[in-house]
């Protein structure tokens, strides 16, 4: 069982991404995915609306899973390991988790479940780099994020002009320079497939 | 798995977050188009948004929306005034009662103000468009129904969760 992460900072369109990307990595049922979806408020907005699309899925709401509830996230792991034994678990954390802390997280269902860490996917929101990036406490949080990723998707890119994705992409290859970085949109469809390759291709 | 405790502080904590979450039943006495909640819900979330950050926010994380009806659901979120409304979703006819689920994540102000711009807009906006909210609960959400039940049942559930959850 394959964990992979799509974070990023709220509002930078993971939820929409998590629908596409499950529906092709899952290939028509050729492979079999799971989703978890993590929000700190205690309404589960995302995760109602990815359970109305029919993927198997499980939401964990009221806290954090990179710490407030990182134990629950755990033993839902090793629960849908037990009963449905998916090839990859798609993690939605929240837009404030850190990456490497999710990461920490999962691998503590390991004691229980046969899992494996796949590509943390780190979503950078094109429409607003300046306000991400620039502010002092939010700035600091979302460079965590971007260090973290080993596959960093330039979020929206069909709302925004190609300088402002070039600009986007250096700022983002400034905090990181070893991450793969891709364009993404998730209306239009641009990158999920190169994702969806990454992500079976993906050497554990 | 003992070496995480779910009892530590949120890590947004540090950075400023905070986040308000409500449900209502919102009516109105003639039926509600397809467009209009739509539009009605856009406005709701930058609403929200604009008095989050009337409040003194730096940044919204998300002000989204679910919205519950017999006739279908419609979600509508922003993520800030300066970048618009988004709604999607369809409702099959008009409908006169929306079952409306609000998230507020927001950076630079506490929750309690993340609360009180989340409820003022609300209603606000619900009066601007002759709609009146029947009942609300905070921290609430409308999960434990099916969603294969008839259009009456579906409805009886959410209704009975709305009022169960006013008894805790």
């Amino acid at each position: 069982m394959i964990i992979i992460q799509v974070a990023g900072f709220l509002g930078c369109g993971k939820t929409t991404l998590m629908l596409k990307l499950s529906r092709n990595l899952a290939a028509g049922g050729a492979r079999k995915v799971a989703l978890v979806v993590n929000e700190i408020g205690e309404i589960p907005v995302d995760g109602k609306v990815i359970a109305e699309s029919g993927m198997m899925m499980k939401d964990i709401g009221g806290g954090c899973i990179c710490c407030e509830v990182a134990a629950t996230f755990a033993k839902t792991l090793y629960q849908i390991y037990k009963e449905f034994s998916p090839e990859y678990v798609l993690v939605e954390p929240t837009g404030v988790a850190v990456p490497h802390q999710v990461s920490l997280a999962a691998r503590m269902s390991g004691r229980d479940a046969k899992v494996a860490i796949g590509p943390a996917i780190v979503l950078f929101d094109a429409t607003r780099p300046a306000e991400l990036l620039d502010m002092d406490m939010l700035g600091q949080l979302v460079t965590t994020q971007i260090k973290d990723a080993d596959v960093i998707a330039i979020s929206k890119v069909d709302a925004v002009d190609m300088a402002a994705v070039k600009e986007s992409v250096t700022k983002v290859r400034e905090i990181n320079p070893k991450a793969r970085i891709l364009n993404l949109s998730s209306f239009t469809g641009m990158g999920i497939d190169e994702l969806t390759d990454i992500i079976l291709n993906w050497e554990i | 798995m003992s070496n995480f405790s779910d009892e530590s502080p949120g890590c947004y904590t540090e950075h400023g977050v905070s986040g308000y979450g409500v449900a209502a039943k919102i009516s109105r006495s003639e039926p509600m188009t397809e467009d209009f909640v739509k539009s009605m819900a856009e406005s709701m979330m930058l609403t929200i948004a604009g008095k989050c950050m009337e409040l003194g926010a730096k940044c919204i994380g998300h002000i989204k929306s679910h919205l519950r009806t017999e006739a279908g659901t419609i979600k509508a979120d922003t993520i800030g005034v300066g970048h618009g409304s988004y709604s999607s979703g369809r409702l099959e006819h008009p409908v006169r009662d929306v079952f409306i689920a609000i998230n507020s994540i927001v950076q630079g102000i506490p929750e309690d103000a993340v609360k009180a711009a989340t409820l003022e807009g609300m209603h606000d906006v619900a009066g601007q468009n002759g709609l009146f909210v029947v009942k609300e609960k905070e921290h609430t959400y409308f999960d434990e129904f099916d969603f294969t039940a008839s259009k009456q049942d579906y409805i009886k559930q959410l209704s009975e969760q709305l009022d169960m959850d006013q008894d805790r």
